[in-house]
């Protein structure tokens, strides 16, 4: 045994290895290492098999086969049924069509099995176009090609202590790299920075908890935001009645685009087209208005006569929009403004948090205080989500398989929806009472959760665990709603009632990272915050 | 302050006085006869729309309770408290049930002036 557990038995270690040699083209070293470890790859009633098999000696290969010490009788007659295919087509071939049949009847067809096997290779012999439908290749002069194949395929069939599998060693290899990563708690760097050389493991320097920047322009009370969904933009809205897209620039600093001015009421919320274009934002009770990204330019204005506008949305792939009305209805336009549908299900009014999935299928909308609906418009099945508690707001997640479900009693639960739902992982630590906070999905592959909090902290979760990671202190004000860039794991926004915006990302000693992403150094480091 | 979160109750309602933000249902009122510092105050099952204070030992005209002051979410109004626990047994039944000041809220009928009377009232028990 080797290994300090003594799990490891030193004859399998060598003959992987050495069949590992082999396989990278290393003969001499192979050749050296079995010599040297007196340990065979193959034991010499398995080379003296092999040998017989590329030479074609079949009669005395399938003795040989009987003494390499195999147990299952099935195995044994399966090698020994494609040895006879291959000798029975290579006798075929030099058209001894007599011996052939000898093989048949009395080597194959004792055997029994694959009967229709057998029936195929009797049709063969009657008519020689047969060969080519049962899948038989031209041998033709050259016999090692096909020989060799054949040793690759009856290698498989024999058990891995006779014959070592091809490749184990990588396999083994990539196992253990593959536990590391699946352990790496902080895990939020991309795959080429596992190395053999040490366990991987991202520290928790890894996740963005450092501010970067502080963004100053709101005058009032910063409600949401969202980056784009290329992550080149992030559009932030406020109690100031507007909204500001900002631009993320090569170096990761964010600098102002463009300020949307036209609401009249506080802006509850914005929305990205699926191509980052355009823009909706939604008034409290008042209107959506959609925006052209580039030009800044507000194009439509969509209303609804003595009626309020309370959250809006696209789907159909930008599209089509939605927006949820003070009436307790779902609103449906396309972007000229016709009125398409208009749902009246059984809702609350004033949590506005509607979702529609990209296919435009499910709409997914708060029925009751405690139950979220998941609509089918297709088949118009309905399905419910219960909760215990009061839900202040929800997020569907970017593969629409997830529902994140912010409670009044300052717990987070997160719920697989793709087909009954199910309660997964509930997330706890911040502090809500009075406010709507909300919380998202981020980092690779979405593996954290973050959310804002009454106690001016924006809280970090490790998703599958709910493990709180991070409590990151900066704001001097409730923290309403964080986003976490979609296309850099590093940076984190967070909207305060401050009036600023913190973006958050790795410390300044950890700037040089191994990954393509383009953010790196550290500006604008602020001390304490604004107002 | 932030988006405040409120609940909309079905019913007909007690409101905060100052801001009207809804605080319970008249279905979950359970007695008229409680007293507070400033007068009468009623006991409720339930009350929603309120942020809940510290926890504190107060001497009550029933004894000895564990009580956290209340306040509307939305204005930020002490509009009462709730018992958190009762150290008598006689008393237990008030636990996790909160109390609204009468002077704090309003059902919609009420006249616009509430004159209190009582000069050191603490809580008081149903009849």
């Amino acid at each position: 045994m080797i290994g300090p557990k003594g799990v490891i038995k030193k004859i399998e270690f060598v003959r992987t290895i050495t069949k590992a040699l082999y396989s990278l083209g290393y003969e001499r070293t192979g050749a050296v290492l079995e010599e040297e470890s007196g340990i065979p790859l193959y034991s010499s009633m398995v080379n003296l098999f092999r040998k017989q098999v590329l030479e074609g000696n079949w009669d005395e290969s399938l003795i040989t086969l009987h003494k390499i010490g195999l147990d299952d009788e099935n195995v044994l007659k399966s090698v020994s049924f494609l040895i006879l295919e291959q000798k029975f087509f290579e006798i075929l071939e030099k058209n001894k069509i007599m011996e052939a049949l000898e093989t048949l009847r009395s080597e194959i067809t004792p055997l029994s099995i694959n009967k229709k096997r057998v029936h195929e290779f009797s049709s063969c012999i009657v008519s020689p176009s047969q060969r080519i439908l049962v899948g038989f290749a031209d041998v033709g002069t050259e016999t090692l090609k096909p020989r060799m194949k054949l040793l690759e395929e009856l290698q498989k069939m024999l058990p891995s202590s006779i014959m070592v599998p091809e490749r184990r060693l990588e396999h083994l290899i990539e196992q253990a790299l593959g536990v590391q990563r699946e352990a790496c708690y902080f895990h939020n760097s991309h795959e080429s920075c596992l190395s053999l050389y040490t366990d991987h493991q991202c520290g928790k320097d890894h996740l963005p908890s450092h501010t970067t920047q502080v963004l100053q322009e709101h005058h009032d009370e910063v409600w949401f935001l969202q980056f784009s969904n290329q992550g080149k933009y992030l559009a932030s809205s406020s109690n100031d009645k507007s909204a500001i897209i900002w631009e993320v620039r090569e170096d990761g600093e964010l600098t102002l685009k463009h300020k949307l001015i036209g609401h009249k009421k506080s802006v509850l919320m914005v929305a990205w087209s699926p191509d980052d274009s355009q823009l909706l934002t939604c008034g409290m009770e008042e209107a959506v208005r959609r925006w052209d990204v580039h030009s800044g330019e507000c194009l439509y204005v969509y209303e609804k006569t003595g009626l309020g506008l309370i959250s809006c949305g696209w789907f159909l792939h930008g599209k089509q929009l939605f927006s949820g009305v003070t009436d307790k209805t779902i609103c449906f336009w396309d972007l000229d403004g016709k009125e398409l549908d208009s749902w009246k299900g059984q809702r609350t009014s004033k949590i506005s948090d509607v979702a529609v999935t990209k296919d435009g299928r499910q709409i997914i909308s708060m029925c009751q205080e405690t139950v979220i609906l998941l609509l089918d418009r297709e088949t118009k099945i309905q399905t419910l989500i219960e909760e215990e508690q009061t839900i202040t707001s929800f997020l569907l997640s970017e593969d629409d398989n997830f529902l994140l479900v912010n409670l009044i009693n300052q717990e987070i639960h997160l719920w697989n929806v793709r087909n009954d739902p199910k309660l997964v992982t509930t997330y706890k630590g911040h502090k809500r009472s009075r406010f709507l906070i909300r919380s998202c999905f981020g980092g690779l592959e979405q593996a954290f959760i973050a959310s804002g909090s009454e106690d001016s902290q924006v809280y970090i979760w490790h998703r599958s665990t709910g493990d709180l990671l991070e409590a990151l202190p900066g704001h001097s004000g409730t923290v309403n709603c964080v986003s976490w860039n979609p296309s850099n794991p590093y940076m984190l926004a967070s909207a305060s009632d401050d009036h600023t915006i913190r973006i958050w990302g790795l410390s300044k000693v950890n700037g040089k990272r191994k990954d393509t992403d383009s953010n790196g150094a550290v500006h604008h480091l602020c001390n304490g915050s604004s107002k | 302050m932030g988006r405040i979160f409120t609940v909309e109750l079905d019913g007909r309602v007690y409101r905060c006085r100052f801001c009207r933000t809804q605080l319970a249902l008249a279905e979950d009122l359970i007695s008229k006869s409680f007293h507070c510092r400033h007068g009468k105050a009623y006991l409720f099952n339930y009350a929603t729309n309120i942020s809940v204070g510290d926890e504190e030992e107060r001497v009550l005209f029933s004894g000895m309770h564990t009580v956290a002051d209340i306040f509307c979410c939305c204005c930020g109004q002490n509009v009462g408290w709730k018992y958190v626990a009762a150290q008598e047994k006689t008393q237990k039944y008030k636990e996790g049930k909160f109390v609204l000041e009468r002077g704090r809220i309003a059902d919609g009928t009420d006249l616009e002036f509430y004159i209190d009377t009582r000069p050191n009232g603490s809580d008081g028990d149903d009849s």
